[in-house]
């Protein structure tokens, strides 16, 4: 039940927390930035308009936006909010949500390489570029995990004291998971330095000209699944790096909250700090963050029992 | 074993029926196909019969009156004889409107012939018991398929595949036999029973000849130099039966001699584990890098044994360390993604057979647009791509799932084999990422976007007999995918069958475990159900318009503009060009004004590239000495064979 309405409320809230980076970039640019509700009344405007569809299009550009939020919706409900226990799990459901990740992305790129515009086909094929190297990082954060707990769920590494746990067996190593995983984080979700979300020239870009040619309802729906999408890998972060989970489930809630809150914070201040990657030096950046998971998992071995 | 050799006698009598009737070519190919199909589909029964039967049945043949040809039809023979006869059906189905040149109506007839041979021949090898039809059937398996390749034999280059095939296959035979060999000197007998007593060094090697031996077969690196000529050379429903099935006879062929030979050390599973990473990871990166479609599918089959040997390579580690759960997951991961890739890489094949007969170039980047005017393949394609890069919730996720659940179990071990299973699972979540990348490249180049020549311009699906069986397959990746159960259940009889010493491989626990993977599978078809109609009921009453694609204002956009597959990989490649170097010339425009130019981009084949300087010249070498012997004298000739006579008569 707590699981459900935490879904919900996370759901409602991921349009808000994107726009706290927003929020934080203005702030370090001395301006005033969008309204905190930016998002919602963007996705409800284009809600309210129709579409202008490509003739070179097929029935995989319609399916691009709605496969896309739905596997990042289902990501959310495998994902241990608050630290309460998830809505679906099994032994294994990391892979399947990863792979499952994959399945959205491929269908963002068929409906990318659909237009037969030249921009599209270059944002499609840096997306399929860099995630090469994320998932290496992802299974390699999975392998320390596993060595540390046995098992292969969510559930067994951000529910209840499961994140404690890890802590205590792990130690410090694991600050360097945490860093690993921002920095998927940020190749993932296409911020700066990967990509910038705010750039105008399609050279440059990689989602957000990959979904160029979507408009009205389409492109809501593409939008609320980076937010989910975004939701679920900051929320990954935040039960690692605050892992206490208070007996009051109200309580662990609001702390979960508040953590998510510094989580995209954070992101605000690197996207206000740092310049995007030249394209070619962005492989480097991913590898090290596998170098950084594989060196954490080397430390653990060395000092576990 | 009846109905099994009634349904080989179909299958060959289909086969040959052609010669007969050679002069009414659509007859001749509807008689062959059905009387093939009738024949498989009895056999694809009878087999699943047996899988699950208590007790292996064989039979004993008497040969040239000296020896005699044993078969037994046990639950791994009839676990890859489920595969054989259901892909073939579809193939022989296929080969219906795919072959329909009335006018090579006798090259048609011999094609058929072959076919069934080729059919008969690889369902024989996996029942094959004793080394004499065991080596029997496994040279007509390569002659016939020889055979099949050589279809269109007017152009060079199938020549060259054909012969680069023949070569190999040759080398890999003197292998297994060579292995056979020194089994039959250990035991004395012809049966492969007594292998479980041979002396560990002599294990080693039977095994190691054994591996390269069907390994060039199965296409592991470096001997599937032959895999992307010949696939390509051949007409698509061989190609589909090549990859689908014949690659994974090879696979059975390590399988049954790992059984046989009761040899649990670990170095067996290391050997096989380094070796499915090495042809997995080069496997997709060459493909990524290909503009022939069908060398693209040819080196992903490379890549897909590359996952299937990781998958036994782990078993074979968790047999030695003791491990059970790890063992079973593996092997079981490893056939079932026999299965898998039987289904969707027959799938794919098919797909590019209908674009190249109906636009008449495999070349990816003349190709696009094809979604609007061949939908139905293009559907079906874009379902095969899907299932192979292992997506939930098709059918490709399953089987690598539980490779990846083997190797994770196999963290818990010592040293090498610890670092072997970290490799395994970064090596096999980068190949997902690259087959991601291959597969929206291929999917998204030839299917997608606008047409890049006038020869897919004016491309349409017709012939509802090479339809159907994609239709088919792509359903059964879909139905696979969703409700894992069933195939699970074969597989694990076919497990329990390698005779690793566990005796009855329990259900429950690996069900439970696909249970997950069916209801997360359920769960995602039912939300994107949901979001079509949220979608729906969003764009109640806007109004939708259609224009041409948006090109940053360009007044003249045409389809030369688009993104081509050598672009799309270009990045991926220049990052991997360590382990597949990539050739490319792009000559600078110079001067003032507009100038033409081209790109050109080919993917070196690590082993193509060091075969020639490697082994081709050592051994031409050694032979140039050997000169001397023919120098034209007829006399000393006849010398030699009386020499070899009386050698042969007073030594042998």
């Amino acid at each position: 039940m707590q699981s459900i309405l935490l879904l919900i409320l996370a759901m409602l809230l991921a349009p808000l927390y994107a726009a706290l980076i927003l929020k934080v970039k203005a702030f370090f640019g001395g301006k005033k930035g969008p309204p905190l509700l930016i998002h919602y009344s963007t996705l409800a405007k284009l809600c309210r308009k129709g579409s202008v569809y490509s003739t070179s299009t097929t029935w995989i550009f319609k399916m691009g936006p709605v496969v896309s939020l739905a596997t990042a919706a289902l990501a959310l409900m495998f994902l241990p909010l608050a630290g309460q226990p998830a809505l679906v799990a099994f032994k294994g459901d990391v892979i399947f949500v990863l792979y499952m990740l994959g399945l959205g992305r491929f269908f963002i790129i068929a409906a990318a390489l659909d237009t037969a515009s030249p921009f599209e086909g270059m944002g499609a094929a840096r997306e399929a570029y860099f995630p090469i190297f994320c998932e290496a990082t992802l299974f390699m954060t999975l392998v320390l995990f596993h060595l540390i707990t046995g098992e292969l769920r969510l559930e067994s590494y951000l529910a209840g004291g499961q994140p404690l746990a890890l802590w205590r067996a792990a130690g410090a190593p694991l600050i360097l998971v945490v860093i690993a995983l921002i920095i998927v984080l940020l190749a993932e979700n296409a911020r700066v330095p990967v990509d910038d979300p705010a750039t105008h020239l399609e050279l440059t870009m990689i989602h957000e000209v990959m979904v160029l040619d979507h408009s009205g309802p389409d492109f809501a729906l593409i939008e609320l699944g980076a937010f989910f999408k975004l939701f679920f890998y900051a929320g990954l972060v935040t039960r690692l790096f605050c892992p206490y989970t208070p007996d009051s489930a109200a309580l662990g809630a609001l702390l979960f909250f508040a953590a998510l809150t510094l989580v995209y914070l954070f992101v605000g201040l690197i996207e206000s700090f740092m310049a995007r990657y030249r394209m070619d030096k962005v492989p480097q950046f991913v590898l090290t963050s596998f170098a950084l998971a594989a060196f954490a998992t080397v430390i653990t071995l060395e000092f576990m029992p | 074993m009846r109905f099994f050799f009634l349904a080989l006698l179909l299958i060959v009598a289909g086969g040959a029926a052609p010669l007969l009737c050679i002069r009414r070519p659509t007859a001749m190919r509807a008689l062959a196909a059905t009387a093939m199909a009738g024949g498989c589909l009895l056999g694809a029964f009878d087999a699943i019969f047996k899988l699950f039967a208590p007790v292996p049945v064989s039979i004993s043949l008497a040969f040239l009156n000296e020896f005699s040809l044993s078969f037994k039809l046990d639950p791994l023979s009839a676990f890859f004889l489920t595969a054989v006869f259901t892909i073939g059906m579809l193939a022989a189905l296929y080969s219906v409107h795919y072959l329909d040149a009335a006018a090579r109506p006798a090259r048609t007839a011999v094609h058929y012939f072959l076919f069934g041979l080729l059919l008969a021949t690889m369902a024989l090898v996996t029942v094959a018991d004793n080394i004499i039809a065991f080596a029997l059937c496994w040279e007509l398996m390569s002659l016939a398929s020889l055979g099949l390749v050589l279809y269109d034999y007017e152009q060079g280059r199938n020549r060259h595949a054909a012969y680069l095939y023949a070569v190999f296959s040759q080398v890999g035979a003197m292998c297994i036999v060579a292995a056979f060999a020194l089994i039959h000197a250990h035991t004395g007998a012809l049966g492969l029973d007594g292998a479980a007593g041979l002396p560990e060094k002599t294990k080693i090697w039977v095994f190691v000849l054994a591996f390269v031996g069907f390994g060039s077969k199965a296409g592991i690196f470096p001997v599937h130099i032959w895999l992307p000529h010949a696939h390509p050379a051949a007409p698509s429903h061989i190609s589909a039966l090549m990859s689908g099935v014949m690659l994974k006879i090879g696979l059975y062929g390590i399988l049954r001699l790992y059984a046989v030979l009761d040899w649990h050390t670990p170095l067996a599973g290391r050997l096989v584990l380094i070796a499915g990473l090495v042809s997995g990871v080069l496997g997709v990166i060459n493909a990524l890098g290909q503009h022939d479609l069908k060398r693209l599918l040819a080196y992903s089959s490379m890549e897909n044994v590359g996952i299937m040997l990781m998958g036994m390579g782990v078993g074979m580690i968790g047999v030695a360390a003791g491990k059970p759960i790890m063992a079973v997951l593996g092997f079981a991961g490893a056939l079932w993604h026999v299965w898998n890739h039987a289904i969707f890489k027959s799938l794919l094949f098919m797909g590019a057979g209908m674009v190249l007969h109906h636009t008449g170039t495999r070349t990816m980047d003349r190709l696009g647009g094809l979604g609007k005017r061949m939908p139905i393949t293009a559907g079906t394609f874009f379902v095969g791509a899907l299932a192979i890069c292992g997506v939930p919730p098709f059918n490709g996720f399953a089987s690598e799932f539980f490779v990846y659940l083997a190797g994770f179990s196999g963290l818990a071990l010592a040293k090498t084999d610890f670092v072997l299973s970290v490799f395994a699972i970064i090596a096999l979540a980068m190949i997902g990422g690259l087959a991601l990348a291959t597969f929206s490249k291929a999917m998204g180049v030839i299917f997608l976007g606008e047409p890049r020549s006038p020869a897919a311009a004016n491309a349409h699906e017709k012939g509802w007999c090479m339809l159907l069986p994609m239709l088919v397959l792509a359903a059964a990746c879909v139905f696979t995918g969703v409700f894992p159960g069933v195939l699970l259940t074969m597989t694990l009889k076919a497990t329990a069958a390698l005779g690793l010493g566990y005796g009855r491989v329990p259900l429950e626990p690996f069900a439970e475990l696909t249970v997950g993977i069916g209801r997360g599978a359920l769960l995602l078809v039912a939300v994107v159900a949901l979001l079509l109609g949220l979608r729906a009921w969003l764009y109640k009453g806007k109004i939708v318009t259609a224009a041409g694609t948006w090109g940053c204002g360009f007044a003249r956009p045409t389809a030369r503009m688009q993104y081509t597959g050598a672009s799309y990989a270009a990045s991926i490649l220049s990052f991997f060009r360590a382990v597949a170097p990539l050739d490319e010339e792009h000559p600078a425009v110079r001067g003032r004004f507009p100038d033409r130019t081209y790109y050109l981009s080919h993917v070196q084949d690590l082993a193509e590239r060091h075969l020639g300087h490697l082994v081709v010249r050592p051994v031409q070498r050694f032979f140039d000495r050997l000169r001397w012997v023919q120098h034209g004298d007829i006399h000393m000739y006849i010398g030699f064979i009386l020499i070899a006579i009386v050698v042969a008569l007073v030594f042998v």
